[in-house]
């Protein structure tokens, strides 16, 4: 095994694995970004098409303390998302849980789901633009879209898939409807609600970008617009750099929420709630 | 004989279960109609049903102009996806053979999947330019990620105990390989080939709405802007065929590859197989027995 062989040959060597590691990846990481350099400054890249990475950070410099212009796009982007998706997923989820809890709805609708889901759902932009024109309520509204399906979806399935024996178990106990619910069918579904929330915080990032980019007038989509039309390449890669961290930081998030909210869900939330739990009944006692 | 008998009672079968949602369909659309036209509804917003038929049928049998549409955004939409898997497939191959490989290339990976892949629009179009290129280059960016960790996902999950079955029999390695860890995986690979056609198809179509000349996205903004909405959801509507003819390729793909997954497929192959081998090899009088006794 090549990873064992590793470790041996770690401990031979003065430094840690971890730290070896470490080196490893800057490593190649510096070797790549000097290659786009060097390729940039011999000329076999055309600087104008394919930024070099000094520009890239001098962009970022620019854009973010220099004349701090990205500032307020970051912040019409990001408010954009965060309604949009607030708003998208409340719907879906409560549409979902609607549909997936009557069965006869749930026959009737379903042909409707399949077909919806086939379509892009951010190709209605155009649509929706036209629709309830420019402006931030046809973003939201695409926003809303793309963020509808995934906890929709999840929910509805999640709603359905409730596990036999034990639905059994407790209409055997006597269960009551809202028991039923709260006890049996919530803490089952909202793993996979979670997982659905998940799709949809990363999906409307997306579905922003395209509503700016079509509309053209404000946000981070129209800023690497702008940019990438006047051929300042480095500062559109710095926005794309941003867009990354932001992607990241909903991602991180969104992780954070579903560790909260669906602490059943791994073996450390259960452990750390189990054992508030474990405190307040001693205190009780 | 019989199978034809089976498959006009399944027939009548579906007929009987679409009966009802096709009933309430004709049951909506004149109240949708008529909630247009009483102004209930602004037109605007959405249509009245009468409006998207009569742009179908101008659109699809009349002039027949999204044809020539249709195929360039599917195009770009199977060869992006083509593209994007093919990459996708290596490196995760090459990930599941070699540990370092992967330590080094996953940083990568995931700084791709987090970037959204649509704000690269511009900037791809910037590089591959106004035709056709620039949507496959997009459809193969976008594509690439969910394809790589499934089948990534796939490839590292070994079963255990196969594993030391194999390895008990004195497989190599590239046995090992090929005969446990590649099949194992395919389900999920499947899975994987399945979301990355859809975005897919959304990366060509959002390139199109950004720039282009021809292609489903272009037709979609022209009628969008011309506030024409009967159009736009005809144009809609091939899109969602796209999606779903691309869906349904897959599935039939997966159905045929990952054949074990399915009783009805696996007997079929399975039985396939054994009189292909009885051919060869003779001497058995009944391939089917052997089948049974085999599994």
């Amino acid at each position: 095994m090549p990873a064992a062989d590793a470790d041996r040959g770690d401990r031979r060597s003065g430094l840690g694995l971890q730290q070896r590691r470490a080196l490893n990846h800057a490593a190649i990481f510096l070797t790549i970004v000097g290659l786009w350099e060097l390729g940039s400054r011999m000329g076999w890249l055309d600087p104008l098409f394919y930024p070099r990475p000094s520009n890239i950070l001098r962009s970022f410099w620019l854009i973010y303390i220099e004349n701090g212009n990205i500032w307020p796009e970051i912040y019409s982007t990001a408010s954009l998302v965060l309604s949009g998706f607030v708003a998208g997923s409340v719907l879906g989820v409560s549409l979902g849980a609607l549909v997936g809890l009557n069965g006869m709805v749930r026959r009737f609708v379903k042909p409707y789901v399949i077909v919806l889901e086939a379509t892009p759902r951010i190709a209605v932009a155009p649509l929706l633009i036209a629709a309830l024109g420019f402006g931030a309520s046809s973003k939201i509204a695409i926003i809303m879209l793309v963020c509808f399906f995934p906890p929709f979806i999840n929910t509805l399935s999640g709603v359905v898939n409730v596990d036999e024996q034990r639905l059994e178990l407790f209409r055997s106990l006597g269960a009551s409807k809202l028991q039923l619910m709260r006890k049996l069918v919530l803490p089952d579904a909202l793993p996979v609600i979670m997982a659905g929330e998940r799709l949809a915080m990363t999906s409307a990032l997306s579905g922003a970008l395209v509503a700016e980019f079509i509309q053209r007038d404000q946000g981070l989509g129209a800023l690497i617009m702008t940019y990438t039309r006047n051929l300042n390449m480095a500062s559109s890669f710095a926005c794309i750099f941003t867009l990354t961290i932001l992607g990241f930081l909903i991602f991180r998030f969104m992780e954070w929420l579903d560790r909260r909210i669906a602490f059943w869900n791994s073996e450390e939330g259960l452990q750390r709630v189990g054992a508030r739990r474990r405190k307040r009944m001693e205190g009780l006692a | 004989m019989s199978d034809r008998r089976s498959s006009s009672y399944a027939l009548a079968y579906w007929a009987l279960r679409a009966l009802p949602h096709l009933l309430l369909l004709l049951a909506l659309l004149p109240v949708w109609e008529l909630a247009v036209s009483t102004g209930f509804i602004t037109s605007i917003l959405v249509p009245p049903p009468s409006e998207i038929i009569a742009s179908i049928w101008e659109l699809y049998v009349l002039d027949g102009t999204i044809y020539p549409h249709f195929l360039i955004t599917l195009t770009e939409t199977v060869a992006g996806f083509a593209i994007g898997a093919a990459v996708a497939i290596t490196l995760a191959v090459c990930s599941a053979l070699s540990e370092t490989f992967k330590r080094y290339v996953s940083p990568y990976a995931i700084v791709l999947n987090v970037t959204p892949g649509i704000a690269l629009t511009p900037v791809v179009i910037a590089w591959f330019g106004y035709g056709m290129g620039s949507k496959v280059a997009l459809a193969a960016i976008i594509s690439f990620f969910p394809i790589f960790v499934n089948a990534l996902t796939g490839l590292l999950q070994v079963d255990r105990d196969s594993e030391e079955m194999f390895r008990s029999l004195g497989a190599s390695d590239r046995q090992a390989f090929l005969k446990l860890r590649v099949p194992a995986s395919l389900p999920l690979v499947f899975a994987g080939l399945k979301i990355g056609l859809t975005t897919a198809l959304i990366g060509a179509v959002v390139a199109e709405f950004a720039q282009a000349t021809a292609g489903v996205g272009v037709l979609m903004n022209r009628f969008s802007f011309q506030l024409d909405m009967g159009s736009s959801i005809a144009t809609l509507l091939s899109m969602t065929l796209i999606g779903l003819l691309l869906f349904y390729a897959m599935e039939f793909l997966d159905d045929r590859v990952v054949f074990w997954r399915r009783e009805g497929r696996r007997s079929v192959v399975s039985r396939a197989r054994a009189r292909r081998w009885a051919a060869k090899f003779g001497g058995h009088e009944s391939p089917e027995t052997e089948a049974a006794s085999s599994k």
